[in-house]
């Protein structure tokens, strides 16, 4: 069964993400929230991320994005030119501005809480 | 589903069917209406009026048919016996003519011994045999019109087969063509009715005689259960049914003796013993190992033996889930590992492998260039050309033929036998280690299961924590799962052999309704909670299943994991859009279930199962469970339809 496999690396990416530098994600442009979440769930970020940002899995793990500590230019970077099986948003697909919304969006999305404030996550 | 046509002489075969039609239609002629929307009575104008057509002259003038038109023993009556000598319980069907002399022997002679289990397509038949068998470790029959009817139930035997699981699968057909009635029976009729199913079957057979049948049923049975496991098919001749015995003294039931399955060469596990045993960090990969209640405790004495890493692809209920050596979630471990152990793996090229889908595919090794791989397992020993479900070659050091489950004691003993006190302290430390990595991984994942808890749709991860919260108290059996989704495993705690029995095999969709529904139907007589969890796509392809679960009072939970697309496909097509630099918003189009959305409730009440949902909120999501469950230990099937994120 592949899931386990694909779902075990999302644990790697997350603590990756997890690492980077929060000070560089406010030298982040400017964006519009707004029309971040709008793309966000237009044009498919969403299928592999989650409407939350929680993430997921596509044929590899799909990162956690909410209140992504990723730098702009990491997270630019791997829309382009992704690692891994990500599809390549291309600017004829995704314009700078757009990316720069999507990113301001998903900072806007809640991270994760502690387990402990939710019983039923404990048994 | 063509039956066989009715005729409009009075045949041997429709003699007192067609009395009984007449006798029928006089009394409705005398019998006035009950309802208002009932059918008339025949005016007594007509009754008077009516006259003997020269049919009826003909047959009330000529003499009696010298034909018998009563038998006292039948084909189906012994092969009914055989079925049931061999402790076949269960027998799915969907109804035709072409078996309908086993049909009814099984009814009246065996007593519904093996009990019929109606279903309402072959897919689901068979499906629900490959539930069944990997929950009750044993195959139970299908049965299936000849040639239509095997040509519907295809794909399932084809997930059985790549899931190596035993099904035994009859199928009626008329062999002689001079005893072929016109119209259906020659569509029905083949000269070799198993070639469409041989490329995925492990043997099959057309006997011509009843001790042919016994002979071959058992050996199917045998062949069917002997590791490699796989499915087998009958083609069952209709007038070898349903005629009378002309030798009945002669029959004998063969005796069947299961095969004991074959252990690893001695040597060959010495061997693998003394790599494990010197290797600094061992690496256990398994997949479809347990076949037995016995076959995880094999493998726990195993790990714990070398303190080594289990990563379990959870084909088969293998590894307790919150065991300390569990690292199923840490697959990095194989890049670390100098020795690896793969048993009984369904695609090992593929566990250890880095596979890029990108416009050039590219892979690379997941492990080091100098790890030593030994394989443990039987998939190899039966092998066929034409689907490619074999996998890309691996390279290996070790290759030991031999059944995972019964060489593990032989393996564990050498090894055990190989390790002095040094090495046991050393393997203790490198225990604590990976039990302190489990346990960072299991915390991790409830942290990560919090993003989103109040969101709607519903987030996977909450879905499934609501669910165990509601059944972690129960002897609880979990048979299916959506694709990609693996928080139970992540969640919840796996420890008893029936907790889990793994996944499609060939990733055929409409496996998992049916197929949850053939676990339920192992578990229901040992008392356990069953439940399922399957997505949306997968549902509607065998949405009947429901029936069955309602007509038989099948106990069982199932979840319907509604993201309202084939999302898999769905993120295949956004990705296809992205690379050719084209818009991605409108990839929904052939790839969503909305538009209407489907109400899953609803066809569930439709079908005589209850029904709870759609379920948006999350917060109504535990109730909907609590009344769902109450459903389910009343007898009957339940549904909960939850409006999910993608996963």
């Amino acid at each position: 069964m592949t899931t386990f496999k694909r779902i075990a690396v999302t644990a790697f990416a997350v603590a990756a993400l997890g690492a980077a530098s929060l000070a560089a994600a406010q030298d982040a442009p400017q964006g519009n929230a707004a029309n971040g979440k709008r793309i966000f769930l237009a044009d498919g970020c969403f299928t592999c991320h989650g409407r939350s940002g929680q993430g997921g899995a596509y044929n590899g793990p799909a990162p956690i994005l909410a209140h992504t500590a990723l730098p702009f230019d990491g997270f630019k970077g791997q829309l382009r030119n992704p690692a891994d099986d990500m599809p390549a948003y291309s600017d004829a697909v995704l314009s700078e501005k757009d990316i720069a919304d999507i990113y301001a969006f998903v900072q806007t999305l809640p991270g994760p809480s502690s387990p402990k404030d939710i019983a039923i996550l404990n048994n | 589903m063509p039956k066989r046509r009715q005729s409009p002489d009075a045949s041997r075969r429709n003699f007192l069917k067609g009395a009984g039609l007449v006798g029928a239609a006089a009394a409705a002629a005398v019998t006035p209406p009950v309802a208002a929307n009932a059918m008339p009575a025949v005016p007594a104008e007509k009754l008077k009026a009516a006259l003997p057509g020269p049919r009826q002259v003909a047959a009330e003038t000529m003499p009696p048919n010298s034909d018998p038109v009563n038998q006292s023993t039948s084909g189906g009556d012994f092969m009914t016996d055989v079925l049931n000598s061999l402790g076949i319980e269960y027998m799915a069907i969907n109804c035709a003519s072409s078996y309908r002399g086993l049909h009814e022997a099984i009814v009246n002679h065996g007593n519904n011994k093996p009990e019929i289990i109606t279903c309402v397509h072959e897919d689901i038949a068979v499906h629900m045999a490959q539930g069944y068998a990997k929950i009750e470790g044993k195959p139970m029959a299908m049965a299936c019109h000849g040639v239509v009817g095997l040509q519907h139930a295809t794909m399932a035997m084809y997930n059985a087969w790549c899931d190596r699981v035993p099904v035994l699968v009859v199928g009626g057909n008329i062999m002689e063509a001079d005893k072929r009635g016109p119209g259906a029976e020659w569509v029905h009729a083949g000269v070799d009715i198993g070639q469409i199913v041989r490329d995925f079957t492990k043997w099959d057979d057309q006997p011509a005689s009843l001790q042919h049948f016994a002979e071959s049923a058992v050996r199917a049975y045998k062949v069917a259960t002997t590791p490699p496991m796989g499915p087998v098919f009958l083609s069952l001749d209709a007038e070898l049914q349903e005629n009378p015995i002309p030798d009945a003294e002669s029959l004998r039931i063969p005796k069947f003796v299961p095969v004991t399955p074959p252990q690893g060469d001695p040597a060959a596990i010495a061997q693998a013993a003394k790599m494990l045993v010197e290797a600094q960090n061992p690496v256990i990969v398994v997949d479809r190992m347990a076949r037995t209640p016995a076959g995880m405790a094999n493998l726990v004495a195993l790990a714990e033996t070398l303190q080594c890493a289990v990563i379990d692809n959870a084909g088969r209920m293998n590894f307790p889930s919150r065991h300390p050596l569990n690292q199923s979630f840490r697959r990095a471990m194989i890049g670390q590992a100098d020795v690896i152990l793969a048993i009984e793996m369904n695609d090992l090229w593929g566990t250890l492998t880095h596979f890029s889908d990108r416009i050039n595919r590219r892979s690379r090794p997941a492990y080091k260039s100098d790890t030593k791989i030994i394989t443990l397992g039987v998939r190899d020993l039966y092998l066929k050309s034409n689907y490619q479900d074999f996998g890309r070659w691996q390279d290996v050091d070790l290759d030991i033929a031999g059944d995972g489950e019964a060489s593990l004691p032989a393996l564990t003993e050498a090894a055990q036998r190989l390790i002095d006190d040094g090495r046991k302290a050393t393997y203790a430390e490198r225990g604590k280690k990976l039990a302190a990595a489990h346990l960072a991984m299991v915390e991790r994942s409830k942290t990560d299961a919090t993003i989103g808890w109040d969101a709607s749709p519903i987030t996977t991860a909450r879905m499934c924590a609501e669910v165990y919260n509601q059944i972690k108290d129960e002897d609880w059996s979990v048979v299916g799962t959506a694709i990609r989704l693996s928080w139970m495993h992540r969640l919840w705690d796996f420890k008893k052999p029936y907790q889990w029995n793994g996944v499609s095999g060939g990733s055929g969709v409409g496996y998992n309704l049916p197929a949850s529904l053939g676990a339920a139907l192992a578990n229901k007589k040992h008392g356990r909670f069953t439940l399922a969890f399957g997505g949306d796509g997968d549902f509607m392809f065998n949405p009947g299943a429901l029936w069955t679960a309602a007509h038989h009072q099948i106990p069982i939970l199932y979840i319907v994991h509604n993201n309202r697309a084939y999302h898999q496909e769905y993120m295949y097509l956004v990705a296809m859009a992205a690379r050719h630099g084209r818009g991605v918003d409108k990839m929904d189009i052939g790839t969503t279930i909305k538009d209407p959305n489907i109400d899953y409730a609803t066809v569930a009440r439709g079908m005589g199962a209850h029904g709870e949902g759609p379920i948006t909120d999350p917060k109504d999501l535990a109730p909907a469970l609590t009344r769902a469950i109450a459903a389910v230990k009343a007898g009957g099937p339940a549904v909960v339809d939850v409006v999910t994120d993608p996963r």
